[in-house]
């Protein structure tokens, strides 16, 4: 079990030298490691095929990797949350990429990348067919053929590929960093300019937001 | 349900920002983001720009949602040790 410590207290031994510092490593180690388990605990569908103790060894190598991510990151920390809070996130962020690589491990992307976006609205409408007035039908097939115009004139390529993948085909966002040797901030770039567009085309259009969500019964 | 998965992202169209922080931006501050929420006070309504980056970003919103549930647990002295987390595994 680690110890408690206060912030001040955590900088100054991880810090320090020697017995002091070394202690504090391993209870950060200890937490970090506690980190990646719980996320593990909580997405076991993302480890289909391994046992108990592949998964620890997963856990264990996140738990390293995110200990020299605090101890490079130490002196950003602000002390604007408890340090434990702080480190935690790293510790999570190195087991969300762990879990979503071993989960869409050995699928082709660019399978998903190469199709379009027909099937998934085409389903939709499947999905809303019933106990819908023709008219509220006619509006709903009118938004997504501006939403597909859209996507097939107003977007880069880039930003068609990433939301094919994100968007229709629910590939979680560090399996498109990791495909496209990028990184998130990149990904989460190209969807939000891709969203400005849609947005502007649906309201250039005449479609504003609370008319067309009501459409769709997401109002509420 | 494809059309529950469309209404969200209907929403998240319509709830575009012109200028919206990055992911790198939100892992910086999330972990002031769970402390007042924690402390009880609303986190959304002080740091509004990283709520809407929360709500639009299902990864970053995941982890946010693991920090702030882990760190409720040790802060009610109930942070599972790792044998018993491997246990769950």
């Amino acid at each position: 079990m680690s110890t408690t410590r206060t912030n001040q207290e955590w900088l100054h031994d991880l810090n320090a030298s020697g017995a002091t510092q070394e202690a504090a490593i391993a209870d950060l180690r200890d937490l970090l490691l506690r980190a990646a388990l719980y996320f593990f605990s909580r997405n076991l569908g993302d480890f289909k095929g391994l046992n108990r103790d592949e998964i620890t060894q997963r856990a264990e190598d996140c738990a390293q990797d995110a200990l020299i991510a605090v101890m490079d990151h130490l002196s950003d920390f602000r002390g604007d949350s408890k340090f434990s809070t702080w480190a935690y996130k790293f510790a999570i962020n190195m087991a969300m990429m762990a879990a979503r690589r071993e989960r869409w491990k050995g699928v082709s992307l660019d399978e998903l990348a190469a199709s379009d976006e027909s099937h998934f609205f085409a389903s939709i409408r499947e999905d809303k067919s019933d106990g819908i007035a023709p008219e509220q039908s006619a509006m709903q097939a009118e938004i997504q053929r501006i939403i597909q115009e859209v996507i097939e004139h107003d977007l880069t390529e880039n930003q068609r590929r990433v939301l094919f993948m994100m968007v229709f085909n629910e590939v979680p966002m560090d399996e498109v960093v990791r495909q496209l040797d990028t990184n998130r901030n990149a990904v989460y770039k190209m969807l939000h300019d891709a969203r400005r567009k849609l947005k502007s085309g649906l309201q250039a259009r005449g479609f504003e937001i609370g008319e067309t969500l009501a459409l769709f019964g997401a109002s509420r | 349900m494809k059309s529950d998965r469309f209404e969200r992202w209907l929403q998240n169209i319509y709830h575009t920002q012109d200028e919206e922080i990055s992911c790198s931006e939100c892992f910086d501050l999330v972990s002031h983001f769970v402390e007042v929420e924690l402390a009880g006070e609303d986190a959304a309504a002080r740091m509004p720009k990283l709520k809407q980056h929360l709500d639009q970003c299902a990864a970053c919103r995941e982890e946010y949602e693991t920090l702030r549930d882990l760190q409720r647990l040790e802060n009610k002295g109930e942070l599972p040790s790792a044998d018993d987390l491997q246990d769950k595994l």
